[in-house]
């Protein structure tokens, strides 16, 4: 079967009594590709995915995968899927080679083709020493490992990673965005979440930006960027009046925007090369000191605020 | 197939490795059934029969000149060959020194006969026969005091003999005479003494007692193997209810744990989780009750009864034990939820059901009473086996026991597919 996208969402819909957490959810994920649905916590991204595994049942709309109805063919939808959930979900008491056998044969893996599989899970997670000691344990990235592992051993073509990296270090995030690369890199379609931009960023071919319940932008890292006019943040901490200080930078030639904020005024700048020695004269001119300069180019963080007016890592959703 | 088999096999695997549920598996019910059988005392031989109980016969009876010695009667009879053979009676003349033997637990009980006791059952006068017993033993005393008990009826039954003949040779003007009175008395006693031998133990016995299913009771020594047999029995069910409601218990725990929505994300449906799920409880029970009855076989010397009708009995246990805990989860929220439940819920329907006064006569309502858990019919389906009952014997209360556990199996199943809807 061949279908131009590998998950297709149709005004999917879900309501948790009067709470709508998903609001006509319009998603299509091209085959091949790594889409990554960013968002605060609370903007309906884990709901949605829970839809498109087949774990929640929607109160609208319409899932497709792989060009299978959800809803007609759940078993077969299912079976060309690897879901990887944001919590850890193993068995403690279980070794990992134990894990990834029992959930090799419940996605119809058996004898020497499950063996080999775990063996090739196992190695590819970079766990093959660790095989026989209990999931229970091992540390956060091990587990998250196992976890990523356990969704990948029946060659999914679609694997959906509900923020597969909250909580972990820095070396065994390292590994799965590695891992997550690989994967893509070998055919699969990756649905991956994450409040993280910088891997939204790292990670994707396309990106949607959801907050409550609904995508609010959505297109590739540069489409997005231009929606904010690609304009670099400066964050200037001063020591005087911030709102004297920002009516005489509005003025200033390269500023598009300024925000003051307590003791911070923020600059959206077209070039902060250009613009901060002026910006500097003015501080002086006016006997006020500028104490701290912090410099952001424009990113998806920025996009954020562009479109909502809210910080993407403070945001509650 | 293969999903249910292996849901069932890692569930099972699970099981095994949880330190608690292994102690509530095996540890428990053998370990309550070990304690009842060191109260008995039954342990201290090494084997399932009863300690050895060594009985002092102080025989302080004098009769007249004439009289029939009948204190000197007590010790023979305690001392026959078919007597049990736990029962180990000697005779003593010191009684003080008789009482710290006794006080030093040198010896089980000691049976004072009094001076007078020939004299006074001679003239038809109130005699009596005292025991005393080490406190700590229970079952050897009782059964020391129901044979003298038997020996007095005897001895009650010549005096009214001896009362009527002499009535009877008053009313037609025959002299009694002291002659006649001892020749009566000789006789009687002889025949008593050929009926108790003959009673139980002669090659015909005279009086057999004999179950409504046909099976002989062995009414000689197997009073305690009776009562840890009918205690292990109890044990068995409360615990393999426990194991079922344990292994219901686990879907909680998935649930907790985050692998249950991953199983939903699974190609199979709820109903092969749900399947393999029964497949577990049954199989985890089927583990534990081999391994309780094999154990309690070797440490206790338990007869369970006919392979056939054991295997009935303990899958139609099985069974009920696996639905009855899934129904009895299904109202629960929480693994915290869990355990108080549980444990009410088992405890007060085990309770009622019996599994706690097995070897305690009980009225007769309280005995329909247990027919409305399934506890109560798990009692009786067990209880016929170890009376040695057949399959078809046992076959009613396995097949009610077998529908209880396929409804609530059904029941339980429906509230939980509805909540993970």
């Amino acid at each position: 079967m061949t279908a131009p996208f590998s998950i297709e969402t149709t005004q999917l819909k879900k309501s948790f009594g009067s709470f709508e957490a998903v609001r006509g959810l319009d998603l299509r994920v091209t085959k091949g590709e790594i889409f990554s649905l960013l968002g605060p916590n609370g903007a309906g991204k884990s709901t949605s995915i829970s839809m498109i595994c087949g774990l929640l049942q929607p109160t609208a709309g319409q899932v497709s995968v792989c060009g299978i109805d959800l809803s007609r063919d759940p078993q077969a939808a299912k079976a060309t899927l690897g879901v990887v959930p944001q919590d850890i979900a193993l068995y403690p008491d279980l070794s990992a080679r134990e894990n990834l056998l029992f959930w090799g044969r419940m996605y119809g893996l058996s004898g020497k083709l499950l063996r080999q599989r775990v063996d090739e899970t196992l190695e590819m997670i970079g766990l093959g020493d660790r095989q026989n000691g209990r999931v229970g344990s091992f540390s956060g990235g091990m587990k998250r490992r196992v976890n990523i592992g356990v969704a990948l051993l029946h060659r999914p073509q679609v694997v959906i990673m509900d923020e597969p990296t909250v909580g972990i270090d820095p070396q065994s995030r390292r590994h799965i965005l590695d891992n997550v690369k690989e994967l893509n890199r070998q055919g699969m379609t990756v649905l991956y979440t994450t409040h993280y931009m910088e891997e939204a960023q790292e990670l994707s071919d396309h990106i949607a930006i959801m907050d409550h319940g609904e995508i609010i932008a959505s297109g590739t890292h540069n489409e997005l960027l231009r929606l904010v006019g690609e304009h670099t943040r400066v964050d200037l901490t001063v020591t005087s009046d911030p709102a004297e200080l920002a009516a005489a930078w509005q003025n200033l030639e390269g500023v598009a925007q300024v925000i003051p904020n307590h003791q911070v005024v923020r600059l959206m700048v077209t070039d902060s090369n250009l613009v901060l020695p002026r910006v500097f004269e003015s501080a002086a001119a006016l006997g006020a000191r500028v104490q701290a300069v912090d410099i952001q180019e424009a990113n998806l963080e920025s996009v954020f605020l562009h479109l909502t007016g809210r910080a993407l890592r403070d945001s509650q959703g | 197939m293969a999903q249910v088999l292996a849901v069932a096999y890692k569930d099972f695997l699970r099981s095994s490795r949880s330190m608690f549920s292994l102690g509530m598996m095996l540890v428990a019910p053998l370990l309550i059934t070990g304690l009842i059988a060191l109260a008995f005392g039954g342990l201290a031989s090494g084997s399932g029969d009863m300690a050895a109980l060594r009985v002092l016969v102080l025989n302080a009876d004098q009769p007249a000149e004439g009289q029939m010695e009948i204190g000197a009667m007590v010790l023979p009879f305690l001392q026959d060959e078919k007597m049990p053979t736990w029962l180990q009676a000697e005779s003593v003349t010191d009684e003080a020194a008789a009482r710290q033997m006794l006080d030093q637990g040198q010896a089980g009980a000691l049976v004072l006969i009094p001076a007078d006791f020939s004299e006074n059952i001679a003239v038809g006068k109130a005699t009596q026969i005292t025991i005393l017993q080490d406190p700590t033993l229970t079952i050897g005393p009782a059964v020391l005091e129901d044979l003298l008990r038997i020996f007095s009826g005897g001895i009650a039954g010549a005096q009214v003999g001896l009362t009527v003949i002499s009535d009877q040779l008053s009313n037609a003007g025959a002299q009694v005479d002291g002659n006649i009175i001892q020749t009566a008395a000789m006789g009687y006693s002889q025949w008593f003494t050929a009926l108790q031998q003959n009673l139980n133990h002669g090659a015909e016995p005279q009086l057999q007692i004999v179950s409504p299913l046909g099976v002989e009771k062995d009414n000689s020594a197997n009073t305690f193997q009776q009562i840890i047999a009918q205690t292990m029995a109890g044990m068995l069910i409360f615990f393999t209810f426990f194991t079922g409601a344990s292994s219901a218990q686990l879907l909680l725990k998935e649930q907790e744990e985050g692998t249950l929505a991953r199983l939903f994300t699974t190609p199979k449906g709820r109903d092969a989780i749900l399947a393999g799920k029964l497949l577990s409880g049954l199989l985890t029970v089927l583990a534990q009750s081999a391994v309780l009855m094999i154990s309690s076989s070797l440490l206790f010397g338990v007869n369970w009864g006919s392979p056939a009708s054991v295997l009935l009995a303990v899958l139609a246990t099985a069974l009920a034990a696996t639905g009855f805990g899934l129904l009895v989860l299904s109202g629960v929220r929480s693994m915290r939820q869990a355990g108080p439940v549980i444990g009410g819920v088992l405890s007060a329907t085990g309770m009622m059901g019996g599994l706690m006064t097995t070897t305690v006569p009980m009225p007769d309502f309280f005995n329909q009473l247990n027919l409305l858990v399934p506890q109560g019919w798990a009692l009786r389906a067990w209880k016929l086996t170890l009376q040695g009952a057949s399959v078809t014997d046992v076959l009613l209360p396995a097949l009610v026991l077998a529908l209880i556990g396929a409804a609530c199996f059904a029941a339980g199943s429906i509230i939980f597919r509805k909540r993970f809807a």
